[in-house]
């Protein structure tokens, strides 16, 4: 926990200082985990403040403070889903097919082709979104959590308030598909670099 | 888990590294005023809203009010009822015997 529940007592009364020390506490760990989220950096800033204005008007809401990480964390996933929502709905194309370009992308990455670090880490990321791309949003999201953010599943069962088994299940469901993208790809790339 | 797959290795390497690439971002120096000012729009916006939620409860209140004192108004002053049936009867017969002693008399003359 980032912060000492006394600060998140006094922020649920209304404390405004306290607010914004809970904020700077927390604010790099959750715009970090909604870019990985969502895979825009010019947009992360705005669901941030989403994420935190959302928080300022439900914490009264909040049981006790022993669950505010959770909590938090609950309100990440729901504005990182709003926000894929709302992109999805204004018809942006999604990385749904493998062409040939990110086959050239998996290739470079593999053999090491791209010696400047930004550019194979930008590729890097492309590539990883291209492969999550395979899941539907929700599965995307739990999937990104429990394997990019390395939460526990107990942290998950928290957030998504759905037994352990169930989440299991997704996960699992949502792995598989993420591998059958990832084994198309490197048949891809395997067969470009045959011919 | 099926650590004997090396797919399962290999995409879990791939995240791990996606988790480098993606280091959490620094936020913009402005990042607390610009939340404050969102929570003081949203927040006047409410006060807004619940201003003119109860300025229309209190108007459509006086108009009830008002109402209900035109229809009472209106009501009182109607002459019909002002006697009972029995009264009205009483009174009817009442001029009905003053008429027949009238006639007869009227009639023996002609």
């Amino acid at each position: 926990m980032l912060a000492d529940f006394e600060l998140v007592k006094r922020a649920r009364e209304g404390d405004h200082s306290a607010f914004t020390e809970l904020v700077q506490a927390y604010r790099k760990r959750i715009l970090g985990t909604i870019a990985r989220l969502i895979g825009h950096p010019e947009d992360v800033e705005d669901v941030g403040q989403e994420v935190f204005l959302r928080l300022y008007f439900s914490l009264d809401q909040l049981r006790t403070p022993e669950v505010f990480e959770p909590w938090l964390y609950r309100l990440t996933v729901n504005a990182a889903y709003d926000y894929l929502r709302r992109q999805r709905r204004r018809g942006e194309a999604r990385m749904a097919d493998l062409s040939e370009q990110q086959v050239v992308w998996a290739d470079a990455i593999a053999g090491g082709r791209i010696q400047q670090e930004e550019q194979r880490r930008k590729n890097l990321r492309e590539f990883v979104q291209l492969l999550l791309a395979a899941v539907s949003e929700q599965d995307r999201i739990l999937l990104i959590l429990k394997e990019i953010e390395g939460l526990s599943l107990k942290e998950l069962e928290k957030i998504y308030r759905v037994n352990e088994n169930a989440l299991k299940v997704r996960l699992f469901r949502a792995r598989q598909r993420v591998l059958r993208a990832f084994a198309a790809v490197q048949s891809k790339s395997a067969r470009a670099g045959g011919s | 888990m099926n650590h004997q797959d090396p797919q399962q290795d290999e995409l879990r390497g791939l995240f791990r590294a996606y988790r480098e690439a993606c280091p959490d971002p620094e936020p913009e120096p402005n990042f607390m005023p610009r939340l404050w000012q969102r929570i003081d729009a949203q927040q006047s916006l409410a006060r807004d809203l619940k201003w003119l939620t109860e300025g229309l409860v209190t108007a459509a209140a006086a108009l009830s009010l008002l109402m209900g004192i035109f229809l009472v108004r209106r009501e009182s002053p109607v002459s019909f009822y002002t006697s009972t049936y029995v009264e009205v009867l009483a009174d009817q017969e009442h001029e009905g015997e003053s008429v027949a002693e009238i006639i007869p008399v009227a009639l023996d003359r002609f």
